[in-house]
């Protein structure tokens, strides 16, 4: 698929270019105190470029007397809510130039919401490095040269089975990007026609074994559920070489039974002998260019948290008003991702969450939990985003 | 206190004695104690109501007003003679459960009740229901809730300590199989929840056991050419907000959508009218507690309604955001996530169209508050009821169910025995 950049707006162009260059530059280290400057000023530029040219969000950030010349900071950027990008299409570019478009999970006949792209440049470029911090991190600090090379697994459709799912984007992406760095022959995909191909998988697992070579383990949660049950079923229990690890993302509904993420972890330590401590959740929505990660194999030793690139921050705020709660409180999580320049930069989710040290947890949708009432609404409400 | 399986199985045991007993004392008895602890239970000053009041709302997240006033209203209707007009009515009279001529209704000798939600007045029949057959109950209360089915045992016990000792409450948290195992033994088994919770139960529940479930709900409110404007106007809109706002719109019983048959502007005027008495409302009956994962939808749904506006749909939303409530006026009849909590919809719909846009609820709907339909109001039940409608009555009414609605469309004392036949002549 072509990566090639937006064309025809130089405004645009110029935006691109200044997060490009800032992707470009990250290599995986923590906050400086200029980032938030250089986010603060992105982001405005950002917020003004797209409300002259989504109008749509124009009139809603109107409505709520939010105007880029009043913008105090980049957290008073009104977010748009997830629930939008299923009745919306919400472009800064003409729809005439569209080249792609990402698409939510759903189940049959249920909306489903769309990210509308120009260009794949900047999804790309973003989702490498933050891969690579947060899941690969020897990468990073071996300037791209691994003491050895991983094989990577992607429990998930190829792109060409499902063009409109960015997770599977995003894997071919990883693939071909990092193919020097990986042992090719036993990297790939291992979903077709919509159900793990178990034996091939189970090959390319045990030959990587026996070579002693380490494997990156990618894909959703449920896809995870499904590989456990499969070797469960077998009587089955690998031990992947040192240096594995998994990454999970999604959620289960209507796809698997349903565990906790720490039950997953542990399903997955007992069923492939990735330590529960190299297992990464990462937190992405098809509605956003950038992902957040657990921080575990990029900050060992510290305690489990979400932590993204630094062209996207999270706010956690309170639902009723919008306005941040205090360190530690519940609320919902706005995300702010600066390598969404040819949609919106700001969304609300519908997740809850609260912030850790300088990232956050994701506490969900309270899904499982016993309605107070007898209305269906209650259960209506819990149908999710998740991403596939 | 958390009940260990043990427990469970203890109580159970417990249950087939006092059952036993139970039901060598003649039926009429046993219903007319039941009759008097409905009697009080519906005297707002008895110290059972006073004690809900207190009590429910820490727990449950209700504010006390809407505990008073909606008990008031549920218990109306839910006189002790009720009761016994409910036995005849289903079972024939109590003739019937004491060994008559006709049809013989046999009480299962242990009711295993599954309490749901945090709404009173369901938990408080369900657990008269099968005392009223005879059949001794044992009960979970849902975590919402651990108050109502305390108070009731205890006025069955202050009123007729031999019926109390055939209710026993257990309490076992969510995950504790071996208990929920135990609990599932019962004879007959009563599950309330959503269809994955009903599907799980009704997979361990095998014959000769029998399994009465009621599923999770929904209700709307549909509004005619004759009540979108004037006084009728009014009138609709105020029993509407009163439907919602009982129980903060989270029983099956309240109202989550207003299908209004006219044009967009018919619609506004519902809408406005709606805000205005949710309004007014509020102060009597203010809104209860919110938690961060409902807030977090009724944040999402309201801004993604001021989208639609903002993309040039014909969308409004009423209600500020620091008020306890929000009506947003859509442009189709397309029904959408309902988040509760005094979160309304009103949809125009054509006169032709009533019945496609509610079909997506057709297996789910309980109750519909009808105005305004004039004389074409028998054709508009028929197809209600043909929907699968339980309950069709004015706005202002759907949170006062007769004790003998027929809940999910059964009966109340029917599901929980078994009947024979006598044709002897």
């Amino acid at each position: 698929m072509s990566a090639r950049l937006s064309g025809g707006d130089p405004a645009r162009a110029d935006l691109d270019a200044r997060v490009l260059d800032w992707i470009a530059s990250w290599r995986g280290e923590p906050d400086a105190p200029e980032d938030e400057v250089r986010f603060d000023a992105l982001a405005r530029d950002l917020f003004a470029f797209q409300l002259e040219r989504c109008a749509p969000w124009a009139r809603f950030c109107a409505a709520r007397g939010v105007t880029p010349e009043r913008l105090a900071s980049w957290r008073d950027i009104p977010p748009v809510p997830t629930a939008s990008f299923k009745e919306i299409a919400l472009r800064s570019f003409p729809a005439e130039r569209e080249v792609h478009v990402f698409r939510t999970s759903g189940t049959t006949g249920e909306r489903r919401g769309e990210l509308h792209l120009d260009t794949l440049a900047l999804y790309d470029a973003s989702v490498v490095p933050s891969f690579v911090a947060h899941v690969l991190p020897e990468l990073a600090r071996a300037d791209g040269r691994p003491a050895r090379r991983l094989a990577l697994r992607a429990l998930a459709p190829s792109p060409g089975e499902a063009p409109d799912s960015s997770l599977s984007h995003m894997f071919g992406v990883l693939l071909r990007r990092l193919a020097p760095q990986l042992d090719a022959a036993r990297s790939g995909f291992d979903v077709r026609g919509g159900a793990l191909t178990f034996e091939p998988l189970l090959a390319a697992l045990e030959s990587a074994c026996a070579d002693d070579v380490p494997v990156a383990l990618c894909g959703t949660a449920f896809a995870f559920v499904h590989l456990c049950d499969a070797l469960a079923a077998r009587g089955v229990a690998l031990a992947l070489p040192a240096g594995s690890r998994a990454f999970e993302t999604g959620g289960f509904k209507a796809r698997s039974r349903e565990l906790t993420r720490a039950a997953l972890r542990d399903a997955i330590e007992g069923a492939l002998g990735v330590p529960a401590e190299r297992v990464v959740n990462q937190y992405g929505m098809t509605e956003l260019a950038s992902q957040f990660h657990d921080s575990v194999l990029r900050f060992p030793r510290t305690p489990r948290r979400k932590l993204g690139p630094p062209w996207a921050r999270v706010r956690i705020v309170d639902p009723a008003t919008g306005s941040d709660v205090s360190p530690g409180e519940v609320g919902v999580i706005v995300v702010v991702d600066l390598a969404s320049t040819g949609s919106v930069c700001a969304i609300q989710t519908a997740d809850l969450g609260l912030s850790r040290e300088d990232g956050f947890e994701v506490l969900g949708r309270a899904e499982g939990a016993d309605a107070r009432g007898c209305s269906l609404g209650a259960e209506a409400l819990l149908v999710g985003d998740a991403r596939a | 206190m958390t009940s260990s399986a043990g427990d469970v199985r203890a109580a159970v045991s417990r249950l087939r004695e006092a059952g036993a007993r139970l039901r060598r004392r003649p039926a009429a008895e046993t219903l007319a104690a039941l009759a008097r602890v409905l009697d009080a239970w519906r005297d707002p000053a008895s110290r059972w109501r006073r004690a809900l009041e207190r009590e429910l709302p820490g727990a449950a997240g209700f504010t006390s007003p809407v505990v008073r006033e909606g008990m008031a209203l549920a218990l109306a209707g839910w006189k002790g003679e009720a009761l016994l007009a409910l036995v005849d009515r289903e079972l024939g009279g109590p003739r019937a459960l004491d060994g008559g001529d006709g049809t013989l209704a046999s009480p299962f000798d242990v009711t295993a009740t599954l309490l749901a939600g945090a709404l009173p007045s369901p938990s408080l029949l369900a657990l008269l229901a099968p005392l009223a057959v005879r059949s001794a109950v044992l009960a979970r209360p849902s975590s919402h809730d651990p108050v109502t089915a305390r108070l009731v045992a205890e006025s069955i016990t202050a009123e007729d300590a031999g019926l109390g000792a055939c209710l026993e409450i257990v309490s076992f948290p969510r995950g504790d199989d071996d208990a929920l195992g135990v609990f599932l033994s019962g004879d007959c088994v009563v599950a309330t929840g959503s269809d994955a919770t009903v599907r799980a139960i009704a997979a361990r529940v095998q014959p000769p056991q029998r399994l009465v479930t009621y599923g999770h709900r929904v209700s709307v409110g549909l509004v005619g050419p004759e009540a979108t404007h004037g006084e009728a106007l009014g009138a609709a809109a105020r029993g509407l907000a009163l439907d919602v706002s009982l129980w903060d719109q989270l029983g099956c019983l309240s109202p989550v959508s207003v299908l209004v048959v006219g044009d967009a502007r018919a619609a506004v005027g519902v809408a406005d009218a709606l805000a205005v008495a949710l309004r007014d409302l509020a102060p009597r009956l203010p809104r209860g507690r919110v938690d961060p994962a409902a807030a977090a939808v009724l944040a999402q749904e309201r801004a993604a309604a001021e989208m639609r506006a903002a993309a040039g749909r014909e969308v409004f939303v009423r209600g500020g955001r620091d008020e306890p409530f929000c009506v947003v006026c859509e442009d189709d009849a397309t029904l959408r996530p309902a988040p509760l909590h005094r979160f309304v919809r009103v949809h125009p719909v054509g006169p032709d169209g009533i019945g496609d846009a509610l079909a997506p609820l057709a297996s789910h709907l309980a109750g519909v508050a009808v105005a305004g339909f004039g004389a074409g109001e028998r054709r508009l039940l028929r197809l209600l009821a043909d929907l699968g409608a339980s309950r069709l009555c004015r706005p202002g009414r759907l949170q006062g169910p007769p004790l003998g609605w027929h809940h999910d469309g059964q009966g109340v004392l029917l599901p929980l025995v078994r009947s024979t036949d006598l044709e002897l002549d």
